[in-house]
């Protein structure tokens, strides 16, 4: 442990604990952002599936990520994140477009349709960047499923910022949402600039999951798991979900890397994995719950 | 007592789209009274009503509150003297009583401002005009329709306002809630002046509790006035299409109608009432 305080002290212990302290942070951080960002998009899109792996929205960041290593030489974290933010938004524009065609609007099953037809499109494409180029096959490897072991103090304190804007944007919008929860009609009556809110959340949302995709990878259903084990305790008051996703989705993201180590030593299993695993059948659940009620 | 508040609408014409629902309506919401608006289904009720409570923009006219157009109030402003409550909400799963008439709370908060004791005291006497305190920690998908209904009432009373637009408020309840809810509105209106302006179906029952009927048919307003003055069988003809009789409420001054339909009727002669077709 006096190797964590003295860092010249260089014995493989120090190096290890202070390496897995690094990595528990970031864990926490992505694990919280993720939650949040499930969490906005559930409330702007009145939906209760809405998370943003299942919207494909981390694919599409992870492909302009790919994307910028493969053609334009990036690989520092701060670019990365504007590209990953890029690619969120324009996802998400682009799933909510397809989702919200034909009559009834954007019902929960349409835009998990969608979702998933975008994040298959999109992760193939991701797939057709890499393959040819071999030589950076290291560097895209843990864009496709996902991984916190790359975590440095350099990503974090890149990642911070973000973090920041993205939860007090949650915490500002989280009234106004409330209020969205009860129809645009109820909102409007209440004041509520329905428009604007639902923009600033959306926002937030993929400042929040662009960002985390960006430092490490595409790791999905944390924002579905975080949201829907809290809703189950302490109700629909987002006043209360923001903040308390954020914790969950910290604990489920590193609890599950944690069980990625121990599953797939001596290597470990990339955490992105592990969440899809006790996700998808969360997800399969959820869909197939009563009539997939909308929020 | 509430203040007396001017709201009109003057030469609206509304719609959706590309559609005209409204044409060319002008009328202006008697003060602390209770004012219903009668008309066939699809005929624009509900189009006014959201028109008025600037949720829909109108292509022309104006609607003003107190001399000042709505769309220049900024919205949390406007929504602390007038309450609206749709024909269809949503009830987000999970939800409690206490938690859905408090969101009721939301246009008096600022940014930073948190829950204050006026909040929490306003809850409680929403919940308690309409009933509901003993209520307040159930899960709203554990009421009937008709506790259900009071629970978004209370909603709306926790607002506040002076001015309270209700979309059929008794829609889907039996007889006896319908009441219930009329009468427990006109308790609001009575005791301390809230301005109602409601859409309800039972043309009875609007009879009886409005001070006020706004008839509308097609999209235009076509009468106003007490209900003595606006419901006759020639206006319920043109409306509903619908022959009737007018007679005097048998339990207050209000008059009520009888519909006349092609069976069961014992003196009248079929010539004077044409088959519907
Ligand atoms: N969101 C909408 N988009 C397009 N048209 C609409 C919309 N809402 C209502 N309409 C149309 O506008 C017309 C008037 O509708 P409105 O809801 O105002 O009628 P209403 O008098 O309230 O009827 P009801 O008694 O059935 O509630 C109808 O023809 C309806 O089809
Ligand atoms: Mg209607």
């Amino acid at each position: 442990m006096d190797g964590l305080f003295h860092p010249e002290v260089l014995t493989h212990e120090a190096n290890v604990v202070r390496q897995r302290i690094v990595r528990t942070i970031f864990c926490l951080m992505c694990g919280a952002a993720l939650g949040v960002s499930g969490a906005l998009m559930q409330s702007v899109t009145r939906n209760p599936i809405a998370d943003p792996s299942i919207l494909g929205v981390n694919t599409g960041a992870s492909l302009f990520v790919v994307c910028g290593i493969a053609f334009f030489n990036i690989s520092s974290a701060n670019e990365y994140i504007w590209l990953a933010i890029a690619g969120a938004i324009l996802t998400s524009i682009f799933v909510f477009g397809i989702g919200s065609m034909g009559s009834g609007g954007a019902t929960p099953l349409k835009l998990v349709l969608a979702g998933a037809a975008t994040s298959a499109i999109l992760s193939s494409l991701v797939v057709a960047v890499m393959i040819p180029r071999s030589n950076v096959m290291d560097q895209f490897r843990f864009w496709q499923v996902g991984s916190v072991g790359s975590g440095n103090w350099d990503s974090i304190a890149t990642f911070v910022p973000f973090l920041i804007i993205g939860l007090l944007i949650a915490v500002f919008t989280g009234p106004g949402l409330n209020a969205l929860a009860l129809g645009d009609e109820v909102a409007k009556g209440l004041g509520v600039r329905t428009g604007t809110i639902r923009l600033v959340a959306a926002l937030g949302a993929v400042l929040l999951c662009g960002a985390a995709t960006a430092l490490a990878g595409p790791i999905g259903f944390i924002g579905l798991l975080a949201t829907h084990v809290i809703r189950l305790l302490i109700g629909p008051d987002l006043r209360y979900i923001i903040p308390m996703s954020a914790l969950t989705g910290a604990i489920i993201l590193t609890v599950s890397d944690v069980l990625g180590r121990l599953l797939g030593s001596p290597g470990e299993l990339e955490v992105g994995i592990v969440t899809a695993f006790v996700g998808a059948p969360i997800l399969i659940l959820i869909t197939m719950k009563a009539k997939m009620r909308a929020l | 007592m509430k203040p007396t508040h001017t709201f009109q609408a003057e030469s609206i014409t509304a719609g959706y789209d590309k559609k005209t629902i409204l044409h060319d309506i002008s009328i202006a919401i008697p003060s602390n009274k209770i004012s219903i608006i009668i008309g066939a289904n699809g005929c624009g009720k509900s189009t006014l009503l959201k028109t008025m409570a600037r949720l829909i923009k109108p292509t022309s006219g104006q609607i003003s509150l107190d001399g000042k157009p709505i769309h220049k109030i900024p919205p949390k402003h406007l929504a602390r003297v007038l309450g609206l409550l749709p024909q269809s909400p949503i009830v987000p799963e999970g939800i409690t009583v206490a938690d859905l008439v408090g969101r009721g709370r939301f246009p008096h908060h600022t940014f930073m401002k948190g829950w204050s004791k006026k909040d929490y005291e306003a809850v409680a006497e929403a919940m308690d005009i309409m009933n509901i305190t003993e209520f307040a920690d159930r899960n709203i998908d554990e009421l009937s329709g008709g506790q259900r209904q009071r629970v978004w009432i209370a909603m709306a009373l926790a607002q506040q306002t002076d001015i309270l637009f209700l979309d059929e408020p008794t829609t889907y309840l039996d007889i006896t809630y319908q009441v219930e809810i009329l009468d427990m509105l006109t308790d609001l209106n009575r005791k301390y002046g809230t301005t109602i302006v409601m859409v309800l179906h039972d043309i009875n029952l609007s009879a009886r509790y409005a001070d006020h009927i706004f008839a509308l048919n097609k999209g235009k307003l076509v009468a106003e006035g007490t209900p003595s003055e606006v419901i006759t069988s020639s206006l319920i003809k043109d409306i509903f299409n619908l022959n009737c009789k007018v007679i005097e409420d048998p339990v207050s001054d209000s008059p009520s109608v009888v519909p006349i339909g092609r069976h069961h009727n014992k003196s009248i002669s079929i010539s004077e009432n044409p088959v519907i077709v």
